[in-house]
């Protein structure tokens, strides 16, 4: 019990970490923007505030904050994560070998033995590599996930007013207002497909280049994996651009925050749940993570980076959890409501706590989402075994893709019929049906345990038979 | 463990795939979070350890170093030179255990206790634990129950093989013990003072009949209690099987 109590307690300190640290975020890019703006004007003898200076400088301090804290912190720890969450479901202990003052500390240190390792090991290099590409290969499969994250939102948006308190007499709309999103595309979702398809050329030029026989094959079956599944992938979205018709991905957390049905929001899973379910299966196959981890294939050929040595493969392993992050945000913010607080609506907190820090917890209540959705990625790696190559095949070409086809015309046609004025009441009432059937199907009792019954009559029988014996 | 699986066609459930993935994350959460939550039984006898229910971790690992299990009766430790009251050993240098050890790993040197010409005392005496075969050749030998494998551990592991080699300063420890038959307590011996021979004649027990007797093991290590505590163990296994 006293473990109990120390984890609640590790909890609460880590949700109210994650505030603060959003408060941070916050604070940075409301003083970049304003910053920059400052020493624009001094630099070119101007006065006044210019929206786009101010818009920039915000974008700056987004691109470092969450780039390299909340991505690649996540991701770095994630390493770990996935030692100590796969040690916790497998009934095991996990890494607490290396202690600081006698203790594990969640095996967090060995993130710094890891990255030291891989540092300082030799650099190997296969002769007949082709040299370029070979070099290239880690890079092209990092840089285009690490790109992704750019257009996810992971905190509201504020008055620049609400951070820096110099503006507050700054007329209304002179400046864009403050979110922790580094850019705000209007093509958002097609900016992620997009960049989502260039990684399959870090794989398969890693696997190309390396002048194996092995590694070519792990690139071809990642090329082959990828490029099928970046169909049903982008199929499943579709749904949802039509429900809350924007590519924009900030407008459809905002969207998701309106109640659709009495007082039950629109979130993107009640309103498209077998979307969700398809974009969740086809993400898990482009992460090219268990059970879809045929490009890796540890058992059979060791993949497209078996040629790779020290940080260049610690590189395009770092890739790999960054896509987890990456893409959590993704049905985070698609599927989950983002930054909204489901169980309040977001402007009843802002009423309560004031803008600064409703913004702040919904940017946390984001993290968190994405932490809850990177822990089902890693359990699901460790719950299902590695599919065939025919059988992904055929889920991505026979199930996920004519999954994804019906999904958009049913969704098509509620939209159509949908009476009310923001067109998801029916929607959202078919996908809350769609839920709970799932939901029926799966807490309904299988067939009866024959084999055990069996066991148990013959035992009995048994028993008999030598009572009447004696 | 294995168990039966029964090869049968999936129902329309199972080749339904979601339903029974979803199933497979509840159970996997299951673990997940009863592992978060709570802590291991720490309970020495590992088969013992309770899980699988609220309140309590389903981990059972054996955190080797920190956590250790007690070895079974009967397990032949690292030897020890058991004393008597008076803090000597009870050897009396008579070479039985050097001769009966098949590894050659024990060496003796004898000496006279001065005071008293009929008694000898080993001066030296060395066991090298790397070369010991662990046969328990040396306590069935010993005539006076002065060398004992039961100290319940094993040669603790060195950087050195130097420090493999157990001479008579480490080797002699551990409760002492004196027979109602030994010498140096029926007639007296000039290098015991007479107020504690009388203490250790007092204390002194019958010939030891058993190997596993009690009297042969450490204190507070009761064979005959295990083996009720081990039978009642089974006992209730069967119940409850039933």
């Amino acid at each position: 019990m006293k473990r109990l109590v120390g984890m609640i307690l590790v909890l609460s300190g880590l949700l109210a970490f994650l505030v603060l640290l959003s408060a941070g975020f916050y604070l940075a890019a409301g003083w970049s923007g304003w910053g920059l703006n400052g020493l624009l004007n001094w630099i070119f003898d101007t006065e006044g505030v210019n929206r786009a200076w101010v818009y920039y400088g915000a974008g700056i301090a987004n691109a470092l904050t969450l780039l390299f804290v909340v991505a690649m912190g996540s991701g770095s720890l994630l390493t770990v994560a996935e030692r100590k969450w796969s040690a916790m479901m497998q009934n095991r202990i996990g890494a607490n070998r290396i202690r600081v003052l006698g203790t594990p500390l969640g095996g967090i240190p060995f993130l710094l033995a890891d990255a030291l390792k891989m540092l300082t090991k030799e650099r190997v290099e296969p002769i007949g590599r082709t040299r370029f590409l070979f070099e290239m290969g880690p890079f092209m499969s990092f840089a285009p996930v690490f790109a992704l994250f750019a257009v996810l939102p992971v905190g509201p948006g504020i008055e620049l007013a609400a951070i820096v308190s110099e503006a507050a007499g700054l007329p209304r709309g002179t400046v864009d207002r403050v979110a922790l999103q580094i850019v705000s595309l209007d093509a958002g979702l097609l900016y992620l497909f997009a960049l989502g398809s260039l990684q399959v050329y870090g794989t398969s030029l890693a696997g190309w280049a390396s002048n194996n026989k092995l590694a070519l094959l792990g690139g071809v079956r990642a090329t082959s994996q990828m490029i099928s599944y970046e169909v049903s992938l982008g199929l499943s979205l579709v749904g949802t651009m039509m429900a809350y018709r924007t590519l924009r991905l900030e407008e459809m957390v905002v969207m998701q925050g309106t109640a659709a049905l009495g007082p039950v929001p629109a979130l993107g899973i009640l309103v498209q749940p077998i979307g969700f379910l398809i974009f969740f299966a086809s993400a898990f196959a482009e992460t090219k993570r268990a059970p879809f981890d045929l490009p890796e294939g540890e058992s059979e050929i060791v993949g497209y980076f078996v040629e790779y040595s020290g940080m260049k493969f610690g590189l395009m392993f770092l890739a790999e959890f960054v896509e987890i992050v990456v893409l959590s945000g993704v049905i985070t913010a698609v599927f989950l409501g983002g930054w909204q607080p489901i169980v309040v609506p977001f402007s009843a907190l802002a009423g309560a706590v004031g803008p600064f820090w409703a913004a702040s917890i919904g940017a946390a209540i984001f993290i968190a989402k994405m932490i809850v959705v990177m822990w089902l990625q890693l359990t699901i790696r460790w719950l299902l075994p590695r599919f065939r190559f025919d059988q992904i095949q055929k889920l991505c070409w026979k199930i996920l893709l004519p999954a994804s086809l019906a999904n958009i015309f049913v969704t098509g046609a509620a939209l159509l019929l949908d009476p009310t004025p923001s067109r998801l009441m029916l929607p959202t009432a078919l996908g809350i049906l769609t839920l709970i059937a799932i939901a029926v199907i799966t807490i309904a009792t299988g067939r009866a345990p024959k084999a055990e019954a069996a066991h148990g009559a013959h035992g009995a029988d048994h028993g008999a038979a030598h009572a009447s014996g004696h | 463990m294995p168990y039966q699986l029964e090869n049968r066609p999936p129902d329309l459930r199972e080749s339904m795939y979601f339903p029974e993935i979803i199933r497979g994350i509840g159970t996997v959460t299951r673990h997940f979070l009863r592992n978060l939550f709570f802590s291991r039984d720490r309970n020495p006898d590992i088969l013992e350890r309770r899980r699988g229910a609220f309140g309590v971790a389903d981990s059972v690992t054996l955190q080797y170093p920190e956590e250790r299990q007690p070895y079974p009766p009967g397990y032949r430790g690292l030897h020890r030179l058991v004393p008597r009251e008076d803090g000597r050993p009870r050897c009396v240098a008579c070479y039985m255990c050097a001769t009966a050890c098949p590894a050659q790993c024990i060496y003796i040197e004898a000496g006279e206790v001065p005071d008293d010409p009929i008694e000898k005392y080993p001066v030296k005496f060395v066991i090298d634990e790397l070369r010991c075969v662990v046969c328990g050749f040396c306590v069935e030998a010993c005539p006076k129950d002065a060398i004992r494998m039961d100290t319940g551990e094993h040669a603790p592991p060195s950087y050195e093989r130097s420090a493999q080699i157990w001479d008579e300063t480490r080797l002699l420890r551990g409760p002492a013990v004196s027979y109602q038959y030994d010498p140096w307590l029926r007639r007296g011996s000039p290098s015991i003072p007479p107020e504690k021979l009388e203490e250790m004649r007092a204390r002194a027990k019958p010939f030891p009949s058993v190997a596993t007797d009690e009297y042969c093991q450490t204190p507070g290590f009761s064979v005959r209690v295990l083996a009720a505590e081990a039978k009642e163990r089974g006992e209730r296994a069967a119940l409850a099987k039933r």
